[in-house]
């Protein structure tokens, strides 16, 4: 059954790839792209250890061991490429560079956009009991009750003696 | 285990329906047995095939505002259906294949993650995720130095890019190459056409190529000197289509990872440091500071 598990480590390492591959194509931030080649490329290296395992021998590994080489290279020049492109204009929009299209490419300004947040609905209590603000309580409120005034009274002994 | 063999006997459930529909197409012809590989790959090629089409229109759906963003649902929701795809492509329950997948299935959300992620730093974040869950995947599939490697590499990489992220991207508000994406629809239908063919194509049933062992290579498993060979790489290079699974050369040794490496590969491994020594010295050049008087 190790056919199987092969068979699902490539679709694994397909799966890794076209996330990949989609992130590159939609996203805009420089840095952002990067990592979605990085992606790509570890889905490259599930493939090839893969296949080592299948073959019963070294050399898928040691193809994989040159992916990450040149993926540290690429990491490399492209955080240093990042680099220098945001001292030039200070922003990691890849449409900034536009520039270096054809001519006959137009040029898209967009508005600021903003991201909308979903407004959060809190539950509502119903009111109960007295409105203090309209009907103050009044000083004698439970006054008919010894032992709630007892404790009334030794609660401002309390705070006299505190102050 | 015993959860296990009940997924197992669901599995045998959803194999009802292709077999079905094998049996409407050819009627007369008989119907592949149930220990056969085709019905298994039928099953799954059909169980992968859709949570591809959904998470495509899934991610259509988040990309247009429809659904309100919220990354991490949207990676539970996809880590769920892989896990369970995963799972039904198995028939053995192994330990180490369990955990195999799980590790697939993390790799898998933090990519999704990534995708979905309109913040920068939660887009870093699952890339960690995805990468260290495949560091996982590799260490399973016994390349235990490229597991060790990858992982090194790719956390130093990942710090570096966290200070990335902190020092560019990190306002207060997103920015507007954050929010609008390029053309998701179109990247996202592609995608999703290419991981379908590539489901389809791996998971037939004649797909998979029987084991071939090269031996052109001074350190291949047929022709590995006498103390390092296995009777598994020597049998299976006589006869290649006999091979039993119990007799396998399992290349988990790092240090024949090692010989390979600098027997059959030293002339790649020269480039590769060559390599690396020309991309040094061409990102210090490029992120050096040039100022007024260099110019």
């Amino acid at each position: 059954m190790n056919e199987i598990i092969t068979q699902n480590l490539l679709v694994f390492g397909g799966v890794l790839f076209v996330i990949g591959m989609v992130g590159f194509l939609t996203r805009r931030s420089l840095i952002l792209m990067f990592l979605s080649l990085e992606m790509m490329l570890s889905g490259v290296s599930v493939n090839l250890i893969a296949f080592s395992r299948h073959h019963q021998n070294y050399q898928g590994q040691i193809l994989a061991i040159m992916v990450l080489t040149i993926a540290a290279c690429e990491a490399a020049i492209a955080l240093a490429l990042v680099v220098s492109l945001y001292r030039r204009k200070a922003t990691l929009d890849i449409a900034a560079w536009g520039e270096l299209s054809e001519t006959l490419v137009p040029k898209v300004v967009e508005a600021p956009q903003t991201l909308e947040e979903p407004e959060l609905e809190f539950p509502k209590l119903t009111p109960a009991g007295l409105d203090p603000l309209s009907r103050p309580i009044s000083a004698n409120f439970d006054s008919h009750s010894s032992e709630n005034g007892d404790i009334v009274k030794a609660n401002t002994l309390e705070a006299g003696t505190h102050a | 285990m015993s959860l296990l063999n009940q997924i197992h006997s669901l599995a045998g459930l959803a194999e009802f329906v292709p077999s079905c529909l094998h049996l409407a197409q050819s009627v007369g012809e008989p119907v592949v047995a149930a220990e056969d590989l085709s019905a298994w790959t039928s099953t799954w090629t059909l169980a992968m095939v859709i949570p591809i089409v959904l998470g495509t229109v899934g991610y259509w759906l988040v990309q247009h505002g429809i659904v309100k963003s919220r990354a991490s649902i949207g990676a539970g929701v996809a880590l769920l259906g892989f896990a369970l795809c995963m799972t039904f492509g198995f028939t053995p329950g192994t330990f180490e294949s369990v955990i195999l997948m799980l590790f697939c299935a993390m790799a898998t959300g933090g990519g999704i993650g990534f995708l979905v992620a309109r913040e920068p730093v939660y887009a870093a974040l699952g890339f960690a995720t995805a990468v260290l869950s495949v560091c996982g995947v590799l260490f399973m599939q016994s390349a235990l130095f490229v597991a060790a490697a990858t992982m090194i590499v790719y956390a130093g990489a990942t710090i570096i890019i966290f200070l990335f992220v902190l020092m560019f991207a990190q306002q207060t508000e997103l920015r507007n190459y954050d929010i609008q994406l390029n053309k998701p629809v179109v990247a996202a239908t592609f995608g999703a056409l290419l991981l379908a063919t590539i489901t389809i194509c791996v998971t037939s049933a004649d797909a998979m190529l029987p084991v071939r062992l090269d031996t052109t290579r001074t350190m291949s498993a047929a022709n590995l000197p006498e103390e390092l060979s296995s009777e598994a790489g020597k049998q299976a290079a006589k006869n290649l289509d006999a091979i039993d699974a119990n007799l396998r050369f399992v290349p988990n040794s790092t240090a024949g990872l090692g010989r390979s490496m600098y027997t059959d590969y030293l002339i790649a491994v020269e480039l590769a440091g060559t390599v690396l020594l020309v991309a040094t010295i061409g990102a210090i050049a490029l992120a050096q500071r040039t100022t007024e008087t260099q110019s």
